[in-house]
């Protein structure tokens, strides 16, 4: 309860802040609208060539990109500025204050940030996904419905614990732009359905970077394809990530606070 | 006389600042037509600084300092009154003359961070074309000097900050200039730190005459390599002369230290008492009352020892400030 | 000039030195390079596949050397970003650069260059990777390598000056990402870095080539995998002198006037 409030409060803080640079949400929505762009003329390029990709039809695709764009939006807005904060954090030694807060620290680190014009991504997204799914002319049932949402919500977790992850280890090792440029490259993998992909690929985008889940997986959800088999591996995943991101967190907690002792 | 490294003459920059109002109307309308207000940053100032001077800039945050280094540097043109530099006009910044000078801020760096400071030297000298004989010798010189023969073999990232701006200042001096522009060079260092950088200054000066104009927090910096210095405020010109003349000009008290032979006395008739503890006191008298208080003093209490100082010139130049800010 | 051949080898000497300290984040960044392609790749073979082994004139094997030379072009085309020129302006770094008797630009083309040299290296054992996997189908003519060589590192020129001339534009205004984002789109589409330029409509093609863009990603990939004419070669790096010619106009304009203003408003 505490948590929620808090949170609450934070992404207050963050939407005040940004609603005084009003110019910044024109150019947010230009960039929405220039992303749009390139992955429309992306599709559209691949539609002048065939009918059909991997088996998904046009509207199909146009759906997995409306859905790459939504999750996208939410990575960019609350999940990797975050993320961006916690290392430049753990490089000038700052991250003390929010250690020594007495709430949760993993908890107080994923909820300090909040990109409120980066949703701009997200609405596009939405409205790309619901031209999509007028196109496919297919009755959207209220399990399907159901199942997309928890497949969206699912993918979200395993996006957020493998950043977490990559951020509490990996930051020893390299830069933080080249971390975001190597998370953005790989996620950029999430824009067509990962079955496309050849076998080593997929097993990749699948577990150890969960695009797979974030982007593919509600797709089949929405498209008729999801089999109950792959939302339960889906849930399974979720949980063993986020017990994982949170077994990393305490170790690299440990490790931080020795070094800076 | 040789002509003089540096002529200013009635130099002003004016900044034209935009005007914000609040809301959204006024905001957009900003976006058309917007209103200026003019911030004279440097108002007619005029110096002469000759060859191998060493002159303190001195005035607080605000003052013009910054501006008025970088209108000399080249790096900003002038509102009016085009400053003369070795016989060049800074903001041509032609080659010729960007190879004579050289331009410290102490919170700005030139150095290849992951690299050991005698990679970043290297680079320096290329870009300068210093012939590489001269570059050996003066690197080696400088080394020397500021006794950092093994910190140069280490990556920048892993100096302390004092250690960071030695390397800074070799940088910076490798083409060996004529005239340089210290901004700031001491800021945050300690105080060992700060007298090394300040030795190799003067050590720089003497050996090659250049010219040096400085601006510093510390007045340690001011005293201990300028004879001369130059005060400003609100872009105005205060002062200009003899520290010595400085101090007399505007303190207008003088502290005395008396160390007490029983440990024991009351002071407060003589003058303000700024301290008393341990059979130590200090007090602070005006000026012109100095050698009839201390008379007094030595006839009326059992005296161990006593001192008569001018007041820290922190103190002094705060007093100007004080004084002209009640004026304006 | 024996001054700036000086310069250049120390500086590119610099930038090795400080690259290859960095193993780790190399690779790291090179993964993320590769994965780019990868994906555009893979699209475009499923399509040659389904269209039963072609698509555009190129076939699956096609297709994979263009992506896999394009790793290689994608480094050579790295340059000082639009990003980088705003950030140096508005953080006072410009400032210090200026008091060089030296222009900038010279700092960052040399030190890019160097750089590469690193990157290529590093690239290799990826390229190895990536052949093994996807299987190209790569037999040019004495010729076309050597154009090849010349033309990415006229690529990396013509890149260097577009960006430039981006980049200072901040000079007048700090609102410039939108500008920046909006010629990353156009080049992501008009490069040939998408898709080769032949699998696109013809009128698409037909403004790409009065464009800066195809000259530093299409021509150099396509001199090497595709089948030019000693023709088109040669006109190829026509066009890329064209452009480093028009760019450094452009910069030296830009450049005399951004630093006059810069020097009266002061950073």
């Amino acid at each position: 309860m505490k948590i929620i409030k808090l949170a609450w409060s934070y992404l207050r803080i963050g939407i005040a802040n940004e609603l005084q640079y009003r110019v910044n949400f024109f150019i947010q929505l230009l960039q929405s609208f220039i992303a749009l762009g390139t992955g429309l003329i992306g599709l559209w390029l691949v539609f002048t060539q065939t009918t059909q990709l991997g088996g998904w039809s046009q509207p199909e695709l146009l759906a997995v990109m409306g859905i790459y764009m939504v999750m996208g939006g939410v990575i960019q807005s609350a999940i990797q500025p975050n993320m961006q904060r916690l290392m430049d954090e753990i490089q000038d030694g700052s991250l003390d204050f929010a250690l020594t807060k007495p709430v949760d620290g993993q908890i107080l680190v994923s909820i300090r940030e909040f990109r409120f014009w980066q949703l701009t991504d997200v609405v596009v997204g939405l409205v790309v996904l619901v031209i999509a799914v007028v196109q496919l002319q297919e009755k959207i049932g209220v399990w399907q419905a159901l199942a997309f949402m928890v497949a969206l919500l699912l993918g979200g977790i395993m996006i957020y614990s493998f950043w977490l992850m990559l951020t509490t280890t990996a930051f020893w090792l390299i830069r933080i732009w080249e971390l975001v440029n190597l998370f953005q490259g790989l996620y950029a993998a999430g824009r067509w359905p990962v079955t496309i992909y050849p076998q080593w690929l997929r097993l990749g985008l699948t577990f150890i970077v969960p695009v797979a889940f974030a982007v593919t997986v509600p797709a089949e959800a929405l498209t008729n394809r999801l089999t109950p088999l792959t939302l339960l591996g889906a849930f399974g995943l979720a949980i063993l990530l986020m017990l994982l991101a949170r077994f990393v967190w305490r170790l690299g907690v440990r490790s931080y606070s020795g070094a800076s002792a | 006389m040789p002509n003089p490294a540096i002529t200013v003459n009635l130099l002003s920059k004016h900044y034209k600042v935009p005007v914000r109002e609040a809301g959204l109307k006024a905001a957009t309308k900003s976006l058309f037509r917007r209103k200026y207000n003019s911030v004279k940053a440097v108002d007619n100032i005029s110096f002469t600084i000759q060859p191998g001077e060493v002159v303190g800039f001195l005035g607080p945050n605000g003052a013009g300092k910054t501006t008025t280094l970088k209108m000399l540097s080249g790096l900003l043109f002038p509102t009016s009154g085009i400053p003369d530099v070795l016989g060049f006009q800074p903001s041509r910044r032609q080659a010729d003359f960007l190879r004579q000078i050289t331009l410290v801020m102490g919170n700005r760096s030139q150095m290849s961070w992951d690299l050991p400071a005698l990679d970043s030297f290297e680079l320096q000298r290329a870009i300068y074309g210093v012939p590489s004989p001269d570059f050996l010798r003066t690197r080696d010189e400088f080394i020397e000097l500021l006794d950092v023969k093994e910190l140069v073999k280490k990556p920048v990232r892993n100096l302390s900050l004092g250690e960071r701006m030695k390397m800074e200042i070799i940088v910076a001096l490798l083409h060996r200039p004529k005239v340089l522009f210290l901004d700031e060079p001491t800021i945050g260092l300690d105080v060992t730190m700060q007298r090394r950088i300040r030795q190799f200054v003067e050590e720089y000066n003497r050996r090659y005459g250049a010219t040096v104009l400085l601006t510093s927090h510390y007045m340690a910096d001011v005293e201990a390599l300028c004879k001369r210095v130059i005060v400003i405020h609100n872009g105005k010109l205060l002062f200009d002369g003899d520290l010595s003349t400085l101090v007399d000009r505007f303190s207008a008290f003088k502290t005395i230290g008396v160390t007490l032979a029983n440990g024991f006395g009351s002071f407060s008739q003589y003058g303000e008492v700024l301290n008393q503890e341990a059979g130590h006191v200090t007090l602070r008298i005006p000026r012109e009352k100095t050698p009839e208080v201390t008379a007094r003093i030595l006839a009326e209490q059992q005296v161990d020892d006593l001192t008569v100082e001018d007041p820290p010139i922190e103190d002094v130049i705060e007093k100007v400030f004080a004084q002209k800010s009640a004026e304006v | 000039m024996k001054r700036y051949i000086d310069f250049y080898l120390t500086s590119m000497k610099i930038a090795i030195l400080e690259q290859i300290q960095y193993r780790a984040q190399n690779y790291f960044y090179l993964v993320g390079v590769v994965v780019e392609p990868t994906i555009y790749l893979v699209v475009w073979s499923t399509i040659a596949n389904q269209q039963g082994g072609s698509v555009g004139g190129y076939t699956a094997g096609g297709l994979a050397a263009y992506y896999i030379v394009w790793t290689l072009v994608r480094q050579m085309n790295v340059v000082f970003t639009p990003y980088g020129w705003e950030n140096r302006i508005q953080h006072g770094r410009l400032s210090m650069e200026l008091m060089r008797p030296m222009h900038p630009i010279h700092t960052d083309v040399s030190y890019f260059a160097g750089w590469k040299m690193v990157m290529i290296v590093f690239w290799f054992p990826l390229a190895a990777i990536l052949t093994l996997i996807f299987k190209p189908t790569l037999n040019p003519t004495w010729l076309q390598i050597i154009v090849f060589f010349i033309a990415i590192w006229g690529a990396y020129l013509v890149r260097t000056m577009i960006f430039a001339v981006l980049g200072l534009i901040t000079l007048w205004t700090t609102r410039v990402s939108a500008i920046f984002e909006l010629s990353f789109a156009l080049e992501m589409v008009l490069s040939g870095r998408f898709v080769p330029m032949t699998l696109m409509p013809a009128w698409v093609q037909h403004i790409a080539y009065y464009l800066p863009f195809q000259w530093t990603f299409y021509f150099p990939i396509n001199a090497l995998v595709g089948q030019p004419t000693p023709n088109q070669l040669f006109t190829g790096l026509g066009m890329q002198l064209f452009w480093i010619l028009i760019g450094l106009g452009l910069v030296n304009l830009i450049w005399h006037f951004g630093i006059r203003r810069f020097s009266s408003v002061g950073n």
